[in-house]
């Protein structure tokens, strides 16, 4: 006979999971994406649960009580510094080192002539992504690891060392975060698996985003090869860390696909057709893809509505969720789209009315999953937290 | 940069079984074995790198 809270929890992925599906489950599953807000609520500073993640895990777990959420993310807090120190990487400015101890990790992105990738070397990149990977990158994006050619030191041999063990220590330790937020809480741990595009990781961690965009004028064709090349290594590495039992998603972290960093036009040429394929490929061996659409995407949801049915879930950030719900709602679930910054700065009494909106106009027939438009960080208030979750379950019941 | 060019790295992979083959000039035992063990640890390698640059 199954343990109460696993009764709990094996209620509650199937709610999670039936909504994901598009379909109804009992009532709207909760699952807010919260990282910083999590230290504040647990009393930690934003440098402790970046740099500490057993603080992060610890916060996660006592929110994901406390609000007795359906599921959450392990540790939503990106970036785990322990790791990106013992590599040297140049592009994190951290909490407590760099900036404030209670302000949110920075990314650091390089001028155009410094970019960390230089408009010459698709060539090299296209033809061998893992070699230019370890040969040109990362002794760019390293304060530790020498340039091949050069003589070695103990530092640069250590960063390998240090950041190794580091990567299986952390992930690993997610194994077991995930056993105790389904002991303790009855928690489901909400996604699997990472995916980034591959015309948005040649423009994070390669070009920069000014670098890219001269690119898609003066050597576009370079940047479409570019994205044919990485995105059978980026569908490698999503499946690697998908759920063996295809319950929970894998997400992909999107951010420059949308209109204004590209145009539609620009979409549909570069951005779209590796992005679909990756997906088409998940989707075909059974795993959904979470679409965090961080921005404005509904100038682009026709190409979207091509993918198959049930293979992502939409993710509303800052889009019309009623827009999002009219154009793809019969094909997908959708999830997010109460403002962040109703979350940070309103009542709850605004809070309740836009959860009822929401509700009303896009959870009718289920397929919607209840959370904010994007990661709530520590401006987001506990009473809102507390009415958008206490709303839904009273009111998005089935 | 040119042995770049002509290198076989499929996703998973940093260095082919066929390429690390070549430096053993006989396997006395279960080659399959040693196949398959290098080709694990090697993928780890492997997710070393595309995870720093997808999740750090």
């Amino acid at each position: 006979m199954p343990s109460e809270m696993e009764q709990l929890y094996q209620q509650r992925l199937k709610r999670y999971v039936t909504a994901m599906r598009n379909e109804r489950p009992d009532r709207i599953p909760i699952r807010p994406f919260v990282a910083e807000f999590t230290a504040k609520y647990a009393g930690y500073t934003v440098q402790e649960v970046t740099q500490d993640y057993q603080k992060a895990f610890a916060a996660a777990r006592k929110c994901a009580a406390d609000f007795d959420w359906d599921a959450v993310v392990g540790n939503m807090v990106y970036g785990w510094s322990g790791l990106t120190q013992a590599i040297g990487l140049k592009y994190y400015a951290t909490p407590g080192i760099d900036i404030p101890p209670d302000t949110g990790f920075q990314y650091k992105e390089p001028p155009e002539e410094d970019a960390w990738m230089q408009p010459d070397e698709y060539d090299l990149l296209i033809a061998d992504p893992t070699g230019y990977l370890f040969n040109v990158w990362l002794p760019r994006v390293s304060t530790d690891v020498t340039p091949v050619g050069e003589p070695s030191t103990m530092q640069s041999n250590l960063s390998f060392v240090k950041g190794g063990m580091a990567m299986l220590a952390y992930f690993g330790a997610f194994g077991q975060q995930a056993a105790q937020l389904r002991a303790e809480s009855g928690t489901v741990s909400a996604i699997s698996g990472i995916l980034k595009a591959p015309l948005d990781i040649l423009a994070d961690k390669f070009r920069g985003y000014k670098g890219m965009c001269s690119d898609l004028f003066r050597q576009p064709k370079k940047v479409e090869a570019a994205c044919e090349a990485l995105a059978p290594h980026l569908l490698h590495v999503a499946l690697s860390g998908s759920d063996p039992d295809k319950n929970v998603p894998i997400t992909v972290w999107l951010h420059r696909g949308c209109p204004p960093f590209l145009s539609p036009g620009q979409f549909e040429k570069f951005f779209w057709p590796t992005m679909k394929w990756i997906i088409e490929e998940l989707w075909s061996r059974g795993h959904q893809t979470l679409w965090y659409a961080e921005g404005e995407w509904n100038p682009v949801l026709k190409w979207i509505r091509e993918l198959p049915e049930q293979s992502i879930i939409y993710h509303v950030d800052r889009d019309d969720i009623f827009e999002v719900h009219k154009a793809v709602g019969d094909k997908f679930c959708i999830s997010g789209g109460i403002p962040n910054d109703l979350m940070a700065f309103g009542k709850p009494d605004d809070v309740r009315d836009c959860c009822k909106r929401v509700i009303d106009g896009v959870a009718r027939d289920g397929g919607y999953i209840m959370d904010a438009g994007a990661i709530m960080q520590d401006d987001a208030k506990e009473e809102n937290l507390r009415a958008m979750t206490e709303f839904t379950r009273e009111y998005g019941v089935y | 940069m040119n042995e770049m060019q002509t290198v076989d790295r499929p996703p998973g992979t940093c260095i082919t079984w066929d390429e690390k083959r070549k430096e053993f000039p006989t396997i006395t035992g279960d080659e399959q074995l040693v196949k398959r063990v290098w080709e694990e640890v090697d993928g780890l390698g492997y997710m070393y790198i595309w995870q720093v640059l997808l999740s750090f």
